[in-house]
C-alpha cells in the first residue's frame, strides 16, 4: 500500500475528501455545522494538548484561560499586566486554515474576536521559530512540537489554570486547551483506506503516536472506534 | 504535402528567370505559414490576458452584488465575519512598495549610473553579471533570506519579532534593483555620446554631467524603469508573505504586522470558499487593474520619449 500525504491544513483535507480528491483527510479539528452535511464518517485517532508557549527568559509561568483571552482579544498588551516584566506582548497567531487556530479559538476565546494587529504565521514551526527568538512573544502550539529535537532554540510551555500540559494532564481532561485529532474519510472507508486506518489504530502505532508528541486514542476505555 | 511537392517539382522546370522575380511556391507557402503561427503566438498573449481578466471579472462578479461595494472598500477584512475590507490591504500593498522603491530606486539607479558612465569595464564584468543574476534568484529564497536574516536584525533594532513592513522594504528594495537597474542602463546607454562629450567641452566635471546632462535627458526611460520596478513590488507575494507578518490592519508601525493583497490572497486562497473566496478574486482585479495602469503609464511614457 503506498500513501501519499500533502499537508495543507485541516479544511483543505476535509475539502480534498469531500470531492473524493483524498480517501482520508487528517484534521485536528472536528467538522463544523457546513461540513456535517458533507457525509463524512469521523474516525479520532488521537488527543492533543495545545501548548501555550513564551520565551524562555519570560519569567511568566501561569495564564489563567481568562487572562489568555485578553491577550489574544488585544485587551492585554503588556506583561506587566499579568504579573510578567515591563515588556510588550509581541502576539503570534495562526492562519484561519489551521486546526490549531480554531481549536484555540473555541477553547479559550469564547466568542471574543483575535486581535487582528497579531502576526499571522502559517505554520507551528514558525511560530515556534519566532518565539523562540522574541523576548515578548507569546504563541500556541501542538504539544508534541514544543520539545524539538531539531530545533536549536528553546521555547517554554507555561501551565494554564495552574496546570501543566502534560500526556497526562491531557489525557485526564485536567488541562484545559486540548483537542481531538481525527481523519475523516467519505461515506464507509474503502478497503485499502481501512487497512490503513486500522494501522494507525494499532497497539504497534502508539509509541510512534507518543513520540509524536500525542495521546493515542485507543489507550482509553470505551472510546476508539 | 505531396500536391506541394508536385507543385515544387513543377516549378523547379520553369525558367531561371522566374527563380529571381518569385520564390518558389512551397517557399511561399512555408513563409505564409510562419507569419501566421508567429501571429498565433504573439496573438495567444492577448488571448490569456482576456481570459484571464474575464475569468478573473466572472469569479469577482458576487463583490458587487452580494458583498456590496461599501463592505468591499472598508478597512476591516475579517472573512469568518462576513467583513471583506481590502483596504487596509490595499493601504499595506501601498505601505510596502513605496518604501521598497524609496530604498530601491537610488540604489537601482546609482548601480546603472556607475556601470554606464563611471566603471571600467573590468568592473562591469565583475557587477553586470552579479545584477543579472539578482533577477534570476527565485522569490521564495528572497523570502527565506528575509525571515531568517534580515528579521532577526530588524528584531533587534525594533524590539518587536520583526515581521512588518520594514522587513518588508529591505527585502523587495534587493529584488527590484536588477529591473530598475537593467532598464536605466538601456535608457542612459540610448542617450547619444556627443551630448557628453558636449557637456565635458563646456568645461563640466564628470559629476556635473551626470547630474545635469546624462540623467535629465534619460529622464523617461528612467521613470519607465522604476514603474516597471514598481509593478514588481506591488505583485511580489512569497517574499512578502513570508515577512510582513500578514495582519490585515493599518500597522501602528513600520515594524509591526502587516498585510497586503497579495500575501493575503496567497495565505487564504487554500482554504477559502464562498464570498470569502470571491472577495480574493475582486483583489486579483484591484491587483490587475493596479498593474494594467502601470502598464498604461509605462506606454504613455514611451510615446511621450519619441514625440
Amino acid at each position: 500500500m503506498s500513501v501519499l500525504v500533502s499537508g495543507l491544513g485541516s479544511s483543505a483535507g476535509i475539502e480534498a475528501v469531500s470531492n473524493d480528491t483524498a480517501d482520508i483527510a487528517t484534521s485536528s479539528r472536528g467538522l463544523n455545522a457546513q461540513e456535517q452535511d458533507l457525509g463524512l464518517t469521523t474516525i479520532p485517532i488521537a488527543h492533543d494538548g495545545i501548548a501555550v508557549i513564551v520565551n524562555p527568559d519570560n519569567p511568566v509561568q501561569n495564564l489563567s484561560v481568562d487572562q489568555l483571552r485578553a491577550i489574544y482579544a488585544g485587551e492585554v498588551t503588556n506583561w506587566s499586566e499579568v504579573g510578567g516584566e515591563d515588556l510588550p506582548i509581541q502576539l503570534v497567531n495562526r492562519d484561519e486554515a489551521s486546526g490549531t487556530r480554531e481549536a484555540f479559538k473555541s477553547i479559550i476565546m469564547d466568542g471574543a474576536p483575535f486581535d487582528r494587529r497579531a502576526a499571522v504565521l502559517s505554520g507551528t514551526g514558525q511560530v515556534r521559530d519566532v518565539v523562540s527568538r522574541t523576548r515578548g512573544a507569546i504563541g500556541y502550539i501542538s504539544m508534541g512540537f514544543v520539545e524539538s529535537k531539531y530545533a536549536q532554540t528553546q521555547v517554554r510551555a507555561i501551565s494554564v489554570n495552574h496546570v501543566e500540559p502534560s500526556e497526562k494532564t491531557v489525557a485526564s481532561g485536567g488541562y484545559p486547551i486540548s483537542r481531538d485529532l481525527y481523519f475523516f474519510t467519505k461515506g464507509e472507508p474503502s478497503d485499502e483506506a481501512q487497512g490503513y486506518i486500522e494501522y494507525v489504530l494499532s497497539d504497534e502505532m502508539d509509541d510512534q503516536i507518543r513520540e509524536a508528541g500525542f495521546i493515542p486514542v485507543s489507550n482509553d476505555a470505551g472510546e476508539g472506534m | 504535402m505531396t500536391s506541394v511537392d508536385r507543385s515544387d517539382a513543377g516549378e523547379n522546370q520553369a525558367p531561371r528567370k522566374r527563380e529571381l522575380a518569385l520564390v518558389s511556391r512551397s517557399t511561399y507557402l512555408k513563409e505564409k505559414g510562419l507569419q501566421y503561427l508567429f501571429f498565433a503566438c504573439a496573438f495567444l498573449a492577448v488571448v490569456t490576458v482576456l481570459l484571464i481578466f474575464a475569468f478573473t471579472m466572472m469569479q469577482a462578479a458576487p463583490v458587487f452584488t452580494d458583498i456590496g461595494l461599501a463592505n468591499f472598500f472598508s478597512f476591516t477584512w475579517a472573512p469568518t465575519e462576513g467583513q471583506y475590507g481590502i483596504m487596509s490591504l490595499l493601504a499595506g500593498s501601498g505601505l510596502v512598495t513605496v518604501g521598497a522603491l524609496v530604498l530601491g530606486v537610488p540604489l537601482g539607479v546609482g548601480t546603472a549610473v556607475y556601470l554606464t558612465e563611471i566603471a571600467t569595464d573590468r568592473v562591469r564584468a565583475l557587477i553586470s553579471p552579479a545584477v543579472d543574476l539578482l533577477a534570476g534568484i527565485p522569490s521564495i529564497i528572497y523570502g527565506f533570506f528575509g525571515m531568517v536574516i534580515i528579521r532577526p536584525v530588524v528584531a533587534e533594532l525594533t524590539g518587536g519579532m520583526g515581521f512588518g513592513a520594514l522587513t518588508a522594504w529591505l527585502v523587495l528594495a534587493i529584488m527590484i534593483v536588477p529591473t530598475i537597474t537593467t532598464l536605466t542602463i538601456d535608457a542612459l546607454n540610448s542617450i547619444p555620446m556627443g551630448i557628453r562629450e558636449a557637456s565635458y567641452a563646456m568645461g563640466a566635471t564628470k559629476w556635473q554631467t551626470i547630474y545635469k546632462v546624462v540623467l535629465p535627458a534619460a529622464r523617461f526611460g528612467i521613470v519607465d524603469a522604476v514603474v516597471l520596478g514598481m509593478g514588481r513590488a506591488i505583485g511580489e507575494t512569497m517574499a512578502v508573505l513570508m515577512v510582513v507578518g500578514n495582519a490585515p490592519v493599518i500597522p501602528e508601525s513600520i515594524s509591526s504586522p502587516v498585510s497586503t493583497l497579495t500575501s493575503q490572497i496567497a495565505l487564504d486562497m487554500s482554504y477559502s470558499s464562498g464570498l470569502h473566496r470571491t472577495a480574493l478574486f475582486g483583489m486579483g482585479v484591484v491587483l490587475f487593474i493596479i498593474s494594467a495602469s502601470l502598464v498604461g503609464i509605462v506606454r504613455l511614457l514611451s510615446k511621450m520619449r519619441k514625440g
